[in-house]
C-alpha cells in the first residue's frame, strides 16, 4: 500500500465518462456530441441538435423536465439555442420581481420590517411566563403550511421555513421561476453562503436569496459582492456588523477578521490568491464601521465613528487614498477592487465550470470564461454565454452528478409537486439527511459540487429511498421513457404502474446532470 | 445472523462472506480477546470550525490568559461551579466538562495543549484537507488517511464513520462504512427488500459506480441496522423487568433501556453511541470518525455558559459515551480541531482563527491524569505571530505513536502515511509503557 493512491475522484471521473458514452448513445436519436478533449473553444464544432443534448440542456441549466419545459427543448430548433434563449428569459427574469406565492410573501418584506417582526418576536418571548412556556415544537406537516398567519413567537422560524420553501417551489416549478434563474440563484447564494440557522441570520435568508442571490445572478460579479457584503444575513453571519475600530469603542470591541478573511479566501481571490494574514487584518480595519440598519432600506449603515481612518494597505493598495477620503467609500472601493482581480476571475471560472461542465474542467474552458470575466469587468451573462458555446458544456464525457439539492428539486419538478407541502418536507428531509440541508449549510464555503462528494455508498441508498417514495403511487409519465436507455427502460417496466415513477427517479438517467 | 438462520434472504456470494465474517469473529474463542492480545481500536472525534482549546484546557496557572481574555476566560479555579476544575497548578478543564474529570484523574485522559498542523494557513477548509489527507500544505486532491490506513488493516472494511455523507478522511479507494446521523443509522432502507435491490442493479448494470454504490450501501445499512436494533433489543431484554413492564415494547422503552435507565443519547453522544456498538460487534471495524460542527467562535462564544460551553458539554457527553465502548487496553480516543484560536479575545468577544491547538487522548494506553509535550505560555513574545498558540507538535506525529504504541502499525509505514513528517522523540511518555 502507500503507494499515492489513484484518488476516487479520478477513477470517478474516469467511470463516468465511459458510462456517458454508453448512456448518451444509447438513446440519442442522432450522431452524438462529436467534441473531443483538447479540441479548443475556438475550433470545436459540436452537435446540440441530439435528444442527448437537449436532456442535458434541461438538467444542467435547470433542475429536470416538466411537460412544458420539455415540450419547449424537443421543439426547439437547437439545444445550444434554446440555451441561450434560456440565458436571455433568465438575465430578463432576474430584473423583475419574483412570483412568490402569496403564502411566502413575507421573505420579501422590507428589510426595516423584517427586522421590526425579529424585533416582535423578542418582545413576544420576553413576556412569555414560566407557567405557559412557548410551544417550540414543530411537527413536520406543519412545517410548510403556510395557512395560518405568522405567530410573532415565531416569526424567525417562520422565516426560515418559507425562505426554505420558496427555494423548493422556485426549482421545481418552471411556471413560477424561470430555471436557469433558479440554478444561478443556487449558485450564488451557495458561493455567498449564509447559514440561516445563525441567531440573528433567521429572518434575511429568503431576502438574502431574493436581493443578493437572484437579483444579481446574471449582472456584474462586484455588485454581487457588494450586495452580499451590505446585506444584514451576511453582516449577521459572518460577524462583520460588529466588527469595529478598537480605538473608538467605548466597552472593549473591537476587530472580528472573519468576514475579511472570507471575503478574500471565499468570494473573491481564493486560499491561493496572493494575499496574507496581514491583508486579512488591513481589509478587516478598512470595513470597520459596516454595519447593519434596522431603520435603512438597505438594512445596512456605515457608521464612522466606528470606523478605522489610519492607513491601511490591502494588497498594495492604500486606504484611504487620499486624507479627505475616508469611509464607507473604501471598504465599496476595495471590495470592487478585489472583484476585479485576475485571481477571482480564475475562481469564478472555476466555481462556474465546475457547477456547470465537469469536476474537473478543461483548461481552455477555464481560461476562455476567466478571459471574458476580465474582458467585461465579471460580467456574468456574458461569461455564461462563453459557457454555453464551449464544446466542454455538451461534451458527453463531462458528466455531473446530481447533488443531493439538485436531486431534491428533479424530484419535485419531475413528480409535479406543485404546492404540495407533504412533497416538499420530504424533498427538505431528504436533502438533510443526504448532508446538503437548504440554507443549513454551516460554513461559508458553501458545498461542494463533486461527485467524489456526493455519489457514496450510504448517500445513494438514501437518495433511493427518497425516490421511491417520493414518486410511490405519482401518475406514470410516459413521454419520458424515450429519453432512457434501453436498460432503463425495461427495468421501469418491470415495475407494477405506481412504482414507475420512482424507478424513473432512480434511474442513471435522473442521477447525473 | 449466519447464513442459515436466514433462509428467506437470498444472499449473494458478497453478502454470504459479510455475514460469515461477522460470524467468524463472533465464534472467537475467549482467548482472542485476552487484555493485550487484541489489535487497538481507534477513534478520531473532529472539531470542526476549529474549537477554542484553551477554553476547554484552561491554563489558569498562567496570569495572561486573564489579561488576553477579558471577558470571555474561565474563571481560576475556587472550586464552584463556574471556574474551572483544577488538573494541576497550570491548567484547569472547562466546567461543562466535568463529566471527564474522574477520567483524568483515573490517568485515562491526556491532553497535548501545543498540537497542530505544521502549515500556517488559516483557512478552516484547507486545514481540514490537510488535517484529513496527512499532507499539511498541500490542497491537491488525495486520499484520506484513514482510507489509506484502513487499506494497510486488509481488504474488509475496517473504518467506520458516523454522521457526515462522505468525509475526506475516509474518503479514497479503501471501502469503508459510514452510517447516518442519529435514529436515521437503524433504518436498513428502501433497498433492503430484495425485488426492489434486484431491480435496481440491473437498472443500473451498464454504471458500475452507480452499481458499486448501490450494492455497498445497501449492505451496510442492512447490516447497520440490524446490528444497532439488535443492540437495542439486548439491552432492552436486559434491562430490569419494571421499566419494561410500564411501557413494554415501545420504542421508548426500548432506548431508555438500551441507555440503563439514563436518558437516552442526543446528538454527539448519539453517533458516539452508535459508533461504538457497531466497533464492538464487527471487530473487523478498528477506525472510527465522528465529527461534531459549530466550534467557530468569533462573536460572544461565552465562558462557563454560552455557546462553547454548550458544545463542550455535548463533547464530554460523546466522549463519556465512547469511553463506555472503547476500554480495551489499546483503544484510544483522539479529539483534535483543525487549528486553534487566538489567544487573545477579539472585538466581539469571541476569538479568531488561530494555530496550534490542545488535542485530547482517551484510552487504558494513554499516559493520562497529565498533559504531553512543550507548553511555552501566553507570552505575547511565545506566540505564533504574536497572536496564537504555537505548533510544537506536528499532529501527524501524535497520531503516529499512537499508531505504532497501541494499533500494530509499523514505524516505517506511518512514514508512508503522513510522508514527510518526524518522529516526535518528546512524545515518547504519551502512552504507557
Amino acid at each position: 500500500m502507500h503507494n499515492r493512491h489513484l484518488h476516487s475522484r479520478c477513477r470517478l471521473a474516469a467511470i463516468g465518462v465511459l458510462l456517458l458514452v454508453l448512456g448518451a448513445c444509447a438513446h440519442a436519436p442522432g450522431p452524438g456530441p462529436r467534441s473531443q478533449a483538447g479540441e479548443t473553444a475556438a475550433t470545436a464544432s459540436f452537435d446540440t441538435s441530439s435528444m442527448a443534448a437537449r436532456w442535458r440542456a434541461l438538467n444542467r441549466l435547470g433542475y429536470g423536465p416538466s411537460p412544458a419545459l420539455l415540450q419547449s427543448v424537443q421543439s426547439a430548433p437547437d439545444a445550444r439555442l434554446w440555451a441561450h434563449a434560456q440565458l436571455e428569459a433568465a438575465w430578463a427574469a432576474s430584473q423583475q420581481a419574483p412570483a412568490l406565492p402569496a403564502t411566502l410573501a413575507e421573505i420579501n418584506l422590507t428589510l426595516p420590517q423584517l427586522f421590526e417582526g425579529a424585533k416582535k418576536e423578542r418582545e413576544a418571548r420576553a413576556a412569555v411566563t414560566a407557567a405557559s412556556p412557548v410551544n417550540e415544537a414543530l411537527p413536520n406537516d406543519k412545517r410548510f403550511d403556510f395557512s395560518q398567519p405568522t405567530e410573532a413567537l415565531h416569526f424567525n422560524r417562520t422565516m426560515v421555513n418559507k425562505a426554505v420553501a420558496w427555494r423548493l417551489a422556485s426549482c421545481s416549478n418552471d411556471s413560477l421561476e424561470n430555471p436557469l434563474l433558479a440554478r444561478m440563484t443556487e449558485f450564488w447564494f451557495n458561493h455567498f453562503n449564509i447559514y440561516q440557522n445563525k441567531g440573528p441570520v433567521r429572518p434575511f435568508g429568503g431576502h438574502y436569496a431574493l436581493h443578493v442571490a437572484r437579483a444579481h445572478a446574471l449582472g456584474k460579479f462586484e455588485d454581487l459582492v457588494l450586495a452580499s457584503a451590505q446585506h444584514p444575513a451576511m453582516l449577521f453571519y459572518l460577524d462583520q456588523w460588529q466588527s469595529v475600530d478598537p480605538q473608538s469603542a467605548r466597552d472593549n470591541r473591537g476587530l472580528n477578521e472573519n468576514y475579511a478573511r472570507e471575503l478574500l479566501e471565499l468570494h473573491t481571490l481564493g486560499v491561493h490568491g496572493g494575499y496574507t494574514q496581514d491583508d486579512v487584518r488591513a481589509l478587516a480595519r478598512v470595513l470597520t464601521g459596516w454595519t447593519i440598519s434596522g431603520q435603512t432600506a438597505k438594512g445596512f449603515q456605515f457608521v464612522s465613528r466606528a470606523h478605522d481612518a489610519g492607513t491601511k494597505t490591502v494588497l498594495g493598495q492604500k486606504y484611504p487614498a487620499s486624507p479627505l477620503q475616508a469611509g464607507q467609500s473604501e471598504g465599496e472601493q476595495a471590495i470592487r477592487f478585489l472583484a476585479r482581480q485576475p485571481a477571482t476571475a480564475k475562481r469564478i471560472a472555476l466555481r462556474l465550470a465546475q457547477y456547470f461542465v465537469a469536476d474537473t474542467p478543461p483548461p481552455d474552458l477555464l481560461a476562455a470564461l476567466e478571459a471574458r470575466f476580465l474582458a467585461t469587468g465579471g460580467d456574468i451573462r456574458q461569461v455564461m454565454q462563453v459557457l454555453l458555446d464551449s464544446p466542454a458544456f455538451w461534451a458527453s464525457e463531462n458528466r455531473l452528478f446530481k447533488t443531493p439539492y439538485e436531486f431534491a428539486c428533479t424530484a419535485l419538478h419531475t413528480v409535479r409537486a406543485g404546492e404540495d407541502r407533504s412533497k416538499w418536507v420530504q424533498a427538505w428531509g431528504y436533502a438533510a439527511v443526504a448532508g446538503q440541508p437548504i440554507h443549513q449549510w454551516q460554513t461559508p464555503d458553501g458545498y461542494p459540487f463533486d461527485s467524489a462528494t456526493w455519489l457514496a455508498p450510504e448517500a445513494l441508498t438514501r437518495r433511493l429511498d427518497f425516490a421511491l417514495n417520493i414518486a410511490r403511487n405519482a401518475p406514470e409519465w410516459d413521454a419520458l421513457y424515450p429519453l432512457l436507455s434501453p436498460a432503463t427502460r425495461s427495468a421501469v417496466l418491470q415495475q407494477g404502474a405506481a412504482q414507475r415513477l420512482g424507478f424513473v427517479l432512480g434511474s442513471p438517467e435522473f442521477m447525473y446532470k | 445472523m449466519s447464513a442459515f438462520n436466514k433462509p428467506a434472504m437470498p444472499l449473494n456470494r458478497r453478502h454470504a462472506l459479510m455475514f460469515m465474517g461477522a460470524n467468524a469473529w463472533a465464534m472467537r474463542p475467549a482467548w482472542a480477546d485476552a487484555p493485550g492480545s487484541a489489535p487497538g481500536r481507534l477513534v478520531l472525534v473532529f472539531l470542526r470550525g476549529a474549537y477554542d482549546g484553551i477554553s476547554a484546557l484552561v491554563p489558569h496557572g498562567d496570569a495572561q490568559y486573564y489579561k488576553l481574555r477579558p471577558s470571555i476566560a474561565i474563571a481560576r479555579p475556587d472550586g464552584g461551579a463556574s471556574s474551572a476544575l483544577a488538573l494541576d497548578n497550570l491548567f484547569g478543564l472547562h466546567p461543562a466538562m466535568a463529566g471527564l474529570l474522574p477520567l483524568w484523574q483515573q490517568g485515562v485522559l491526556a491532553a497535548i495543549p501545543g498540537a497542530g498542523s505544521p502549515d500556517s494557513t488559516r483557512s478552516h477548509f484547507d486545514a481540514q484537507h490537510h488535517w484529513e489527507t496527512g499532507l499539511p500544505g498541500s490542497s491537491a486532491a488525495g486520499a484520506g488517511w484513514m482510507n489509506s490506513l484502513s487499506k494497510l488493516y486488509g481488504k474488509e472494511r475496517s473504518a467506520l464513520g458516523v454522521g457526515e455523507a462522505n468525509p475526506q478522511i475516509l474518503a479514497g479507494p479503501q471501502a469503508v462504512q459510514l452510517v447516518a446521523s442519529g435514529q436515521a443509522a437503524t433504518r436498513a432502507g428502501a433497498l433492503a427488500d430484495t425485488r426492489t435491490r434486484e431491480a435496481i442493479l440491473k437498472m443500473y448494470a451498464a454504471n458500475p459506480s452507480l452499481a458499486q454504490s448501490a450494492q455497498a450501501g445497501a449492505d451496510s445499512r442492512m447490516q447497520t441496522a440490524a446490528m444497532l436494533t439488535q443492540a437495542q433489543t439486548e439491552a432492552a431484554m436486559a434491562a430490569p423487568p419494571v421499566a419494561m413492564a410500564s411501557s413494554a415494547g415501545s420504542d421508548s422503552a426500548i432506548q431508555q433501556a438500551a441507555n440503563n435507565g439514563a436518558p437516552p443519547a442526543q446528538g454527539l453522544a448519539l453517533d458516539a453511541q452508535n459508533l461504538g456498538t457497531l466497533m464492538g460487534k464487527n471487530r473487523q471495524l478498528r477506525l472510527g470518525f465522528l465529527s461534531a460542527g459549530g466550534w467557530d467562535t468569533h462573536l460572544n462564544q461565552g465562558n462557563t455558559s454560552g455557546a462553547l460551553a454548550n458544545n463542550l458539554g455535548s463533547l464530554s457527553r460523546a466522549l463519556l459515551q465512547l469511553r463506555r465502548h472503547f476500554s480495551e487496553p489499546q483503544d484510544v480516543v483522539v479529539v483534535a480541531s483543525e487549528f486553534g484560536r487566538t489567544c487573545a479575545e477579539n472585538g466581539t468577544r469571541g476569538t479568531d482563527h488561530g494555530h496550534g491547538n490542545v488535542m485530547w487522548l482517551m484510552g487504558n494506553a494513554v499516559a493520562g491524569g497529565r498533559w504531553h509535550g512543550q507548553w511555552s505560555g501566553l507570552a505575547p513574545g511565545n506566540l505564533n505571530e504574536g497572536r496564537d498558540l504555537p505548533v510544537h507538535h506536528d499532529f501527524r506525529a501524535v497520531f503516529a505513536h499512537i499508531l505504532a504504541g497501541t494499533q500494530g502499525v509499523a514505524r516505517e509505514d506511518t512514514e508512508r502515511l503522513f510522508p514527510g513528517y518526524r518522529w516526535d522523540p518528546r512524545l515518547d511518555g504519551l502512552l504507557r509503557a
